[in-house]
């Protein structure tokens, strides 16, 4: 093949362009240090990068839902706590009151306000809330689980918080269930003891109804305990997802800086040796050694 | 033979060193110039004269040198290879930059990308599900959801701008090859002409091999060079050139992405409305390609892509709304839809998508009878973004698509454009300007005028000496 001045200027000229875009696209991918900035540089990979980031999200959204629920079970948590303390001393008060012979009227009374101020106590409890919302009464949207009647707001259905893509976890009580509606909820009951003891009849059988309503909020109280052990073990198993999905992200999108870099640097020698090579190349001709 | 033929003989040799000289000097003139193929003064001996009569037997010698011409060292089979590398070339090259440009438009992947968008959007809606009925959340989903449908409608106009532009763009194509062709058409003429007159042409092929190179880079053109020094121009069989007359080819169709289904983009003979002309590599026909109306996935990559963008719009709204509507708002409505979806058909959905619901009145976050505080429907809702239904199971299989499209463009890019640049180099390799060459040819010719002009002044001497100094012994 015939070789002129055209053609070598010409090979020198597409070896030098040539470099210089290897360069810039090393340059690119070193300052950027993504590996895919448009899909075809890798589509395959773009589409696990898509699935890899909304699955991010979707991890990120759970870990938001288990705060928020791990709140909730908290408020939930403490509140039965109160309410069992409350009930206690209900109790004592009314073993106490139950020694019907030892104790004055005004002993008695001094009991039965006492009482008064434990059910209206339990009352709040019964009506705590966590974000403005009700913890007892479910997806109502009245301010108070329990009414001054007594008659319960609930609407039935819980409070579900979805901790992955496949489970919900309930983060309320049903107040219902811990204290009872109308007549035969535990403020009734108290009331009556209250009742019982001015007028002077023996509240000794009232232990036993008590004693129920004791036995269901220990009941629940140790469901909403297990549900909260539930969302702490998500938690973990959330941070654990967070971290090999990085981990996965990080591998599909992102270059090595320290390959990248070797390889800017090595282009960069290539493109200055092109370079040097080409201005020798380029200069004599025939000219140059004719008088 | 007569005394003073050596004289004669020198004389031509002068001229054909000079006219040598000339045409190294015109080759270095023109080292640099496009299109310029070096020449070669061509030249021959002239033989003796007949002789006749009684001193005819004696040796005859030649008469000297003859310049027959001026060559032009042009190769058309090379010619040829570099227009239909080019037409190849410039048919991948418009493709790849479409593509390229196509999918720099879907942002992805990244944190800009509709992907991204609608990723927020059902996270929205898992923050609505925890509190129900609240306003902050609920302003939150509401404005998400608006990002994501200016987001969709902002990708469909960017594909119908980059339509428009692509469009306007093969117009100008069209002006350029009519423009190359009618000056084709002007050559031939001029070239017949000063060819039957004896006169040189070479600058003037060297010119029309330009125009005839552009013109296969843009529309595919075939060459065909006849006998009177013309060249025939054919594209898809049909001359667009044919000696000094030329036939003007017309870009009709739509001028808009929204009527390219019913009135696509054709070429078509001037001169015989209605005659389509189709090619088959050439910028123009890369152009018409991506322009080409939809049809089921195989269309034009850019119909294509503004019909997914409506799929999109439109399988997210149904999939949103289907679920939307069996819930309940906490005033108890149900029936409601979240997007609406223009009904006009002459906008598209992409464009034509929105949000109903202004405020947390208009969300139907329960389902029936679970209380008004329940999240549940805004739950179901956001599963809508996980399984395999998902609306963003469309967009990234459209995505994965166009990715895949535009790198398989890109690569046969790069095959044209290696196969143009090898048959360029080929092509320069046989006809471009060597300076040394040049130089040596410039010696040869220079010394052949010193040798020439050497012998006329020794053919004076012998003359001198016969002329005034015979008979003058012993003076």
């Amino acid at each position: 093949m015939r070789v002129t001045q055209h053609t070598v200027m010409r090979a020198a000229q597409q070896n030098l362009q040539h470099s210089k875009t290897e360069l810039a696209k090393l340059q690119e991918r070193a300052a950027s240090l993504d590996k895919i900035s448009r899909p075809s540089d890798d589509p395959i990979g773009t589409s696990d990068s898509m699935q890899v980031r909304a699955a991010q999200q979707q991890n990120d959204q759970y870990a938001r839902n288990l705060t928020n629920g791990a709140g909730w079970l908290s408020s939930v948590d403490s509140a039965l706590s109160t309410a069992t303390d409350l009930m206690h001393q209900v109790r004592d008060l009314t073993v106490q009151g139950a020694n019907s012979g030892s104790l004055s009227p005004a002993a008695k009374e001094a009991i039965a306000v006492e009482l008064e101020g434990l059910r209206d106590e339990l009352l709040n409890t019964a009506n705590t809330q966590y974000l403005g919302r009700t913890i007892f009464a479910g997806t109502s949207d009245q301010g108070v689980a329990f009414n001054a009647d007594l008659t319960f707001n609930g609407s039935g259905a819980g409070v579900e918080r979805r901790v992955d893509a496949h489970t919900t976890v309930r983060v309320d009580v049903d107040g219902s269930a811990v204290f009872g509606v109308g007549a035969t909820s535990v403020f009734a009951v108290i009331d009556n003891i209250v009742d019982d003891l001015r007028t002077g009849t023996n509240i000794g059988p009232r232990l036993t109804d008590l004693d129920t309503h004791l036995n269901a909020l220990l009941g629940q109280h140790g469901a909403a305990g297990a549900r909260h052990a539930q969302i702490l073990r998500a938690e973990e198993t959330n941070m654990e997802r967070s971290g090999s999905l990085e981990a996965q992200r990080s591998g599909i999108e992102d270059v090595d800086l320290g390959e990248v870099v070797l390889q800017l640097k090595l282009q960069e020698v290539t493109y200055q040796s092109a370079l040097a090579v080409t201005a020798r190349v380029l200069q004599p001709t025939l000219m140059d050694f004719l008088r | 033979m007569s005394t003073f033929s050596g004289l004669n003989t020198a004389y031509t040799a002068l001229i054909a060193a000079r006219r040598g000289l000339d045409v190294v000097g015109q080759n270095i003139a023109n080292a640099t110039t496009e299109g310029y193929t070096r020449q070669r003064v061509t030249t021959s001996s002239v033989g003796s004269v007949a002789q006749v009569g009684p001193l005819s037997a004696t040796v005859q010698v030649g008469q000297g040198v003859s310049v027959d011409g001026i060559a032009r060292l042009g190769n058309i089979f090379l010619d040829a290879r570099v227009q239909e590398s080019a037409a190849t070339s410039g048919y991948w090259a418009v493709r790849a930059n479409t593509m390229s440009a196509l999918e720099m438009g879907l942002q992805e992947p990244g944190e800009n990308g509709i992907s991204a968008g609608l990723q927020q959007f059902w996270a929205g809606w898992q923050d609505l599900a925890n509190r129900p009925g609240e306003s902050a959340p609920a302003g939150i989903l509401l404005e998400k959801a608006g990002v994501l449908t200016s987001q969709i409608a902002s990708g469909y106009q960017a594909v119908d701008t980059q339509w428009t532009q692509l469009r306007s763009q093969l117009s100008g194509m069209a002006t350029e090859l009519n423009d190359a062709a009618s000056q084709v058409a002007e050559l031939n003429g001029q070239i017949r002409e000063a060819k039957a007159n004896g006169s040189s042409v070479n600058e003037l092929l060297d010119h029309r091999g330009l125009l005839t190179t552009t013109i296969s880079a843009l529309s595919g053109a075939s060459v065909r060079h006849l006998d009177d020094g013309t060249a025939e121009v054919l594209i898809a069989g049909n001359a667009i050139v044919s000696g000094d007359t030329f036939r003007p080819i017309a870009v009709l169709g739509s001028a808009h992405l929204a009527g390219s289904a019913t009135d696509p983009v054709r070429l078509e003979w001037a001169h015989r409305p209605g005659a389509t002309v189709s090619l088959d590599a050439g910028e123009m026909a890369g152009a018409i390609s991506m322009l080409a109306p939809p049809a089921g996935g195989t269309g034009g990559a850019l119909a294509e892509a503004a019909e997914q963008y409506n799929l999109f719009a439109t399988e997210l709204a149904t999939a949103v709304n289907a679920v939307h509507s069996t819930g309940y708002t906490a005033g108890g409505a149900t029936g409601l839809d979240f997007f609406a979806i223009d009904p006009d058909p002459s906008v598209p959905a992409a464009l034509g998508l929105s949000v109903i619901p202004t405020d947390v009145g208009g969300l139907a976050t329960a389902t029936a009878g679970a209380g008004p505080r329940d999240g549940s429907n805004a739950d179901a809702i956001a599963a809508l973004g996980t399984g395999d239904s998902a609306p963003d199971n469309v967009w990234s299989s459209f995505v994965t698509r166009t990715g895949m499209a535009a790198r398989s463009d890109m690569q046969q890019a790069v095959l044209g454009e290696l196969a143009a640049s090898a048959a360029v180099s080929n092509q320069l390799s046989h006809a471009s300007v060597d300076l040394d060459e040049e130089n040596i040819n410039m010696l040869t010719h220079q010394v052949a005028y010193q040798g020439a002009a050497r012998v006329m002044t020794a053919i004076d001497e012998m003359l001198d000496t016969l002329i005034n100094r015979t008979g003058i012994v012993g003076r």
